[in-house]
């Protein structure tokens, strides 16, 4: 086995040409792409501007009068109702929204402004505006009734958006920030009262990402595109199957009596050594050029780590998938066309070229559980909240892809020089 | 030793191998002959067990080696006709791959590597990468691959094609020096004739998938111990005297080559006068008149209708 591993090493090591494109090249994509797109995509907060329409439709004096006739109408003291309408006249959600808006940092990059429905919806269509978030009608009754009485709340706040984008992405988070932090607020106010359960503010309308980090397009760029190339290793180590079977050295190799899983197990674990190196290389470049992952705690890069090895176990695992598909594949051109299709279908379905935030439903669900998908994935958590226990059930899944693989390898693997 | 029983390869519907039965005594040095497509390399490629015949059996002393090739794979050394080699490597490396997974002994295995280093002659080149090499000297790399773990019965598949005369010779002396130094058994396949009968005591002639003769040279050339073959060069050589000539008497055969016509006559006849004759009536005359001695080659020719480089 260690045989086999030390020449498929060598070989590779040769092989000039080929260690440029699996080092040189993804530093090259990741460094121009960032470069290209870092004005259209990047998501810093510094360089964002999300234009935002307001769209009022809630009667604050009225909902505040209705709210007030439900109190009157409970069964309680007449002190205990005056300091709940005095509470609701200090916290009236509409006010808080306008507030937390009118934030000086945040006007730096969302610009809001208060428009009617038609006309903002006007301007969401022809691209002028990003998004508009609508304060429905009923929305301060409703929410002062949810937060104060218990009562269950029909209306929500909601951001419509004409496509996803970054910058709706970014506003989704910075709105459900805002209300966890209101919600948060009650519960703790609510706790000297002895009932100290969570309260919730209802905001509805479409999806909202769970978390309060967002990304950069550099961190993107650079999952992307280590991950892709990564893949790509599994296909370049494979592929000299052909030249080893072309040239009949995979005869002189079954010729020996060596154990299958030997010839199989030296291409993986070069593929894991080389896949390994190859992602902590690029990772490392691209920490020193662009600081791509600023300021970041030691837990991140322990659990970064982590995946890189388990994903390189995965992509050792593809190559010997990919070594018995081209022993049983006569047309070496087939062979190569094949794997560059699954490898660009992961790059595709992962998300390497395009965020698969922006993906359809389904597509996206796919694409997660590819294994560059699952590791962009589980990366961006990782980056978003530095908590190693969210790598668990990937990792387990990645050691699981890899153990698949190298189980079809091993039954597949033919036991003649022909098949 | 070593024996094909009522071997056959069938692909779809052509026979590629037909029955073959040969087989190899220990220390015996045997030749495989044949045109292309006469099926060599895949009995080659069966007795060496990377290929599963149709039907019939190879048998290492007395026992199967079909369902179980571990026992012969042991024994065997094939050269196979391509470059089997890590080019990218050089000869020291791939000789130190093959003799690792060859399970050569650690404490043996530098010894043994400068062993066949030296029988063929590149002791002094091994740290260069075969990529850079001749092609006689990737083929005497390829020779050394197969005899690191000092096998009983070694193949080749045609090592000497298309290489220069100097390696050539340094092969057939390995091969010579291999079998009678050392008892290495020997099948040899070429389309040098010359080598085969330089190197082997016995010879198998294949041709469209079955072993047309075999036997030692003497009995191989008895074959055509009742004829004669004559090479004449002619002034002109037209359809119609070569048709005359087929029409004489004794003439069994009559071939045009390079040098003039070859004719093959019932042993002992003379067509000299005739030949003049049918010469001047085509306005031709003889240039040279030689009754050769015949070669393998010949028998070769005469069992396959073809040369040996068809």
């Amino acid at each position: 086995m260690g045989s086999f591993f030390r020449k498929d090493l060598l070989v590779f090591w040769r092989d000039r040409k080929e260690i440029l494109l699996a080092l040189f090249l993804p530093i090259i994509i990741i460094l121009v792409l960032n470069t290209a797109y870092s004005g259209l995509f990047n998501s810093d907060s510094e360089s964002v501007n999300i234009d935002v329409a307001l769209v009022q439709e809630d009667n604050e004096a009225l909902g505040l009068e209705r709210f007030a006739d439900a109190v009157n109408g409970l069964e309680m003291s007449s002190i205990e109702k005056e300091t709940l309408l005095e509470q609701a006249a200090q916290i009236t959600p509409v006010r808080l929204i306008d507030d937390f808006f009118s934030n000086p940092e945040l006007k730096k990059w969302i610009n809001i402004k208060e428009l009617k429905e038609e006309e903002a919806t006007e301007l969401v269509e022809t691209g002028e505006l990003d998004a508009i978030i609508k304060i429905p009608e009923g929305f301060t009754y409703e929410v002062l009734s949810h937060l104060m009485l218990d009562e269950q709340s029909e209306v929500a706040l909601t951001i419509q958006a004409e496509e996803q984008s970054t910058e709706v992405s970014v506003l989704r988070d910075v709105t459900q920030n805002f209300i966890d932090t209101i919600n948060l607020q009650f519960a703790l106010g609510g706790a000297s009262d002895a009932e100290a359960k969570e309260l919730e503010l209802p905001q509805g309308g479409t999806e909202v990402v769970e978390g309060v980090e967002t990304f950069s397009m550099t961190q993107y760029f650079t999952i992307g595109m280590s991950t892709l190339f990564a893949l790509f290793i599994s296909q370049t180590i494979a592929i000299k199957t052909v030249t080893e079977k072309r040239e009949r050295v995979f005869n002189r190799i079954l010729l020996t009596n060596s154990n299958p899983i030997h010839y199989l197990t030296g291409k993986m674990l070069a593929t894991f050594c080389l896949t390994w190196l190859q992602l902590v290389i690029i990772f490392t470049s691209m920490q020193f050029i662009l600081d791509v992952f600023t300021e970041k705690p030691l837990v991140f890069w322990i659990g970064l780590l982590a995946v890189i090895t388990a994903f390189a176990l995965t992509v050792a695992g593809l190559s010997a998938l990919f070594t018995i598909l081209t022993l049983y594949l006569h047309d070496s051109n087939a062979v190569s066309g094949l794997t560059s299709l699954i490898v660009m279908m992961f790059g595709f379905l992962g998300g390497s070229f395009f965020p698969i935030q922006g993906f359809p439903e389904l597509l996206r669900k796919i694409g997660e559980w590819t294994p560059n998908g699952l590791v962009q994935t589980t990366l961006i958590k990782l980056i978003q909240f530095n908590d190693l226990q969210d790598l668990m059930i990937p990792i387990i899944f990645l050691i699981g892809m890899f153990i698949v693989c190298l189980t079809i390898g091993i039954a597949f693997f033919p036991k003649r020089g022909r098949i | 030793m070593l024996e094909t029983v009522n071997l056959s390869k069938t692909y779809k519907d052509k026979k590629a191998v037909d029955e073959i039965e040969i087989y190899l005594d220990k220390g015996e040095s045997v030749g495989l002959l044949g045109p292309n497509g006469a099926g060599k390399s895949t009995t080659i490629s069966i007795i060496s067990s990377l290929l599963k015949p149709t039907s019939g059996d190879v048998r290492l002393n007395g026992k199967s080696t079909i369902k179980d090739p571990s026992e012969i794979r042991k024994v065997l050394g094939v050269v196979p006709q391509e470059i089997a080699l890590y080019e990218e490597l050089s000869a020291y490396e791939n000789l130190k791959f093959f003799g690792r997974i060859y399970k050569v002994r650690k404490d043996q295995l530098e010894d043994r590597i400068q062993e066949v280093l030296g029988m063929v002659g590149l002791k002094d080149r091994q740290k260069e990468l075969v990529k850079t090499f001749s092609g006689g000297m990737k083929r005497r790399v390829n020779i050394a691959a197969a005899l690191l773990h000092q096998p009983e019965i070694l193949i080749l598949d045609e090592p000497t094609v298309g290489i220069d005369p100097q390696s050539r010779n340094h092969i057939l002396e390995t091969v010579k020096k291999l079998n009678e130094e050392h008892g290495t058994t020997i099948l040899y396949t070429s389309h040098y004739m010359e080598e085969v009968e330089q190197l082997c005591n016995r010879v198998y002639i294949m041709d469209h998938g079955k072993v047309v003769a075999s036997g030692s040279k003497a009995e191989l050339l008895s074959i055509l111990s009742s004829e004669d073959t004559i090479q004449v060069h002619l002034s002109k050589t037209t359809d119609a005297l070569i048709e005359k000539i087929k029409n004489m008497e004794h003439v069994r055969q009559v071939d045009e080559t390079s040098d003039g016509i070859r004719i093959i006559t019932k042993k002992g006849s003379s067509i000299l006068s005739d030949l003049v004759h049918a010469a001047e009536k085509e306005k031709s005359q003889i240039v040279h008149y030689q009754v050769e001695v015949p070669s393998l080659e010949d028998v070769f020719l005469h069992l396959t209708g073809k040369t040996l480089r068809d």
